[in-house]
């Protein structure tokens, strides 16, 4: 009877066959051609099968080798939803927010991540950072975003 | 003499005062990088990069390499100050280092590092300086088939140095070169996997991407397990080494510069692996074998020399051939490329200027490092007490905006959080990133000269082997690749990861 003796690797590998598969089924359409005229398609679906073939290996793996014990994991769901959400919502509100307001609230938002944030600190860092940022990208590197955006009353889009 | 008026060519442009000025800034932003865990080089340069294309290239390019070798300086100081290793390359530094200052020899332990450092980086630039042109010009004569046995053999032996499990490090290779074929095809302008979004026509950009595997995701695993750091450091005196140091790693300075070099122009190689190769062959070769573990100046002396002589010479197949060893060197060829100059074995022809100046800019970075390091480490110390909740959000807030500035587009911003995903999870189940963004810089190289050769060749895969070069350069890589996965090997691999 086969067992699973390594759960991280048993997942890892079929993460690999699912991202092989990923990629020949979005490239289906790609003309793969022959091997003296390759199409586009030929080099990505070579790849999606050994990748296939190296999941299916680790799984094999998994299923003979046992785990080596490791520290318990430790998850952050708080931090991670943070800190990946964080660029998101940076990307989606600076052109309306301009760079200042769109870096405030990126530094304070994302320092809640941390156990030992506080407020006082966050908002602090976050006016300073925001400062140095118009300073070093608006006015010294010239990148083409304002200061305060549209979405700001009264100083919005002077830049 | 031929390589004396190229020095002095090199010479002209790296002490011209505004490249002095950046190598300057490299080496100190490099070391205080490399002070602080949780931000290594590859991280620093991704974010960098898009700041830098306002500059000359050898300016830039200069200050980028700065930051590499000045992060190797910086993280031997609080390894061995605090046992806290800034960077990977220094985790074997802090076991004797740390021994030594707990003696009260801390600042015998610095300056071992710094000189064995210093020394490993004068010889390795010597070796850059000497070995390169004729590397070259044997690259000159590379056809397609040849360039894609290179690149196998390289990947094979970044496989073979990775730690870790083999299948998943080759694993990772390929999920990287399949990331490599998003965008438009260049044979036949097909555009591949680019899901109608026009920006994703010029493929996944490599900048956002390394950001978010190596930048964002190191932040979410810091965040897993924060804990502030207590920082209590004793002043550091007697920066003076005695004659009996001097013989002592006389010996051991110069075994690891050599090892160091060696290892350091492997594909995969670098700066981290010489220093736990040296440390433990030191360990078995010295004398005082026995005293390792327990303050043994020997056992700072290898490593430090190595890991700088290893730094070094990763440069030269980025500069002679324009393959990458290892992720900060993949983002130097993007640097090239964002300036205009295809890194391959042409740069040296082309672009003397830059290349020599690079080379002669290593050297005055180096001698800047000691005299930089040693008074400024109070300096160093004081940088640790920075604590890490107000160090994270700076480091996203510079990510976010050197994502946007590098198309002036939100969407390299948002592909760099989609890729802190990828990288986390991969690393959840213990993958390697590095080999990742490696076989995603030489994704596309790979195809083209794979295509390119199997045209010539009309169909005919023999080509491979029928050009002595190409066939030896294949022999290579499957003789390293049976060696790694021969048990008796293998086993004596995991020791060497280890120990």
């Amino acid at each position: 009877m086969l067992k699973i003796r390594n759960g991280r690797d048993f997942v890892g590998g079929a993460t690999m066959i699912l991202v092989g598969l990923l990629f020949i089924w979005f490239g289906r359409e790609l003309e793969a051609g022959n091997s003296f005229q390759m199409g586009p398609g030929y080099f990505p679906t070579m790849l999606s099968l050994i990748l296939m073939a190296l999941g299916a290996l680790i799984i094999g793996q998994s299923l003979v080798v046992e785990a080596e014990q490791d520290g318990p994991e430790t998850w952050n769901w708080k931090a991670y939803g943070l800190v990946i959400l964080a660029p998101i919502g940076f990307g989606l509100v600076l052109a309306g927010l301009g760079l200042a307001p769109t870096m405030f609230f990126l530094i304070v938002g994302v320092a809640s991540a941390s156990r030992y944030a506080n407020w006082r600190h966050s908002i602090l860092l976050g006016l300073f950072l925001a400062a140095c940022c118009v300073l070093l990208f608006t006015k010294l590197l010239s990148l083409p975003v304002s200061a305060f955006g549209p979405w700001v009353p009264f100083v919005g889009g002077l830049s | 003499m031929d390589i004396f008026s190229n020095l002095w060519l090199g010479a002209s442009t790296a002490f011209l005062p505004m490249n002095l000025f950046y190598g300057f800034i490299g080496c100190l932003l490099g070391t205080a990088i490399g002070v602080l865990p949780g931000l290594g080089p590859t991280a620093t340069i991704a974010m960098l990069l898009p700041i830098t294309f306002g500059l000359p290239p050898e300016s830039a390019l200069i200050m980028l390499a700065g930051i590499f070798y000045g992060a190797q300086y910086g993280g031997s100081t609080t390894a061995v100050l605090i046992n806290l290793p800034g960077e990977s390359s220094s985790v074997v530094t802090a076991i004797d280092g740390y021994q030594m200052a707990r003696n009260g020899r801390a600042g015998a332990a610095l300056a071992t590092a710094a000189l064995g450092s210093f020394f490993a980086g004068t010889v390795a630039t010597i070796l850059l300086a000497v070995a390169a042109p004729p590397l070259a010009s044997v690259a000159l004569n590379f056809g397609p088939a040849e360039y894609f046995s290179l690149m196998v053999l390289g990947l094979v032996a970044s496989v073979a140095l990775a730690s870790g499990s083999l299948l998943k490090a080759m694993a990772m290779i390929v999920f990287g070169l399949l990331l490599g074929t998003v965008g438009t095809d260049v044979e036949s302008g097909t555009p591949r996997y680019v899901f109608d979004v026009p920006e994703l026509y010029d493929g996944l950009n490599f900048v956002a991407v390394s950001m978010g595997i190596f930048g964002i995701c190191e932040i979410l695993r810091n965040l897993e397990n924060e804990q502030e750091r207590s920082v209590g450091v004793k002043r550091v005196t007697g920066l003076m080494l005695t004659r009996e140091d001097f013989r002592r790693i006389r010996w051991p300075v110069l075994r690891g510069t050599a090892l160091g070099s060696f290892l350091g122009v492997l594909p995969g190689g670098g700066a981290m692996l010489a220093s736990f190769a040296s440390y433990a062959m030191e360990k078995r070769l010295s004398p005082n074998g026995a005293e390792f573990g327990k303050g043994a100046i020997e056992g700072v002396a290898a490593p430090e020399s190595a890991n700088n002589a290893g730094a070094q010479t990763s440069f030269i197949p980025m500069l002679t051939l324009g393959i990458p060893g290892n992720p900060v060197m993949a983002l130097m060829v993007g640097a090239m490329i964002l300036q205009g100059i295809t890194p391959g074995p042409n740069v040296i022809s082309d672009e003397p200027d830059l290349f020599w100046g690079m080379i002669v800019s290593m050297w005055s970075g180096n001698l800047m490092l000691v005299i930089l390091n040693l008074p400024l480490i109070g300096l160093w110390v004081r940088m640790l007490t920075v604590p890490y909740h107000l160090l994270f959000p700076a480091i996203i807030g510079f990510c976010c905006i050197g994502a946007y500035s590098i198309n002036n587009s939100v969407f390299d911003v948002f592909v760099m959080a989609g890729f802190s995903v990828v990288g986390f999870a991969l690393s959840k189940m213990r993958f390697e990133p590095a080999p990742l963004l490696l076989g995603f810089i030489l994704g596309p190289m790979l195809e083209e000269n794979l295509r390119r050769a199997m045209l010539i060749s009309q169909g005919d895969p023999t080509i491979f082997v029928r050009s002595p070069l190409s066939l030896s350069l294949l022999l290579v890589a499957v003789v390293v690749l049976g060696l790694v996965l021969s048990p008796s090997i293998s086993r004596k691999r995991e020791e060497a990861f280890t120990e």
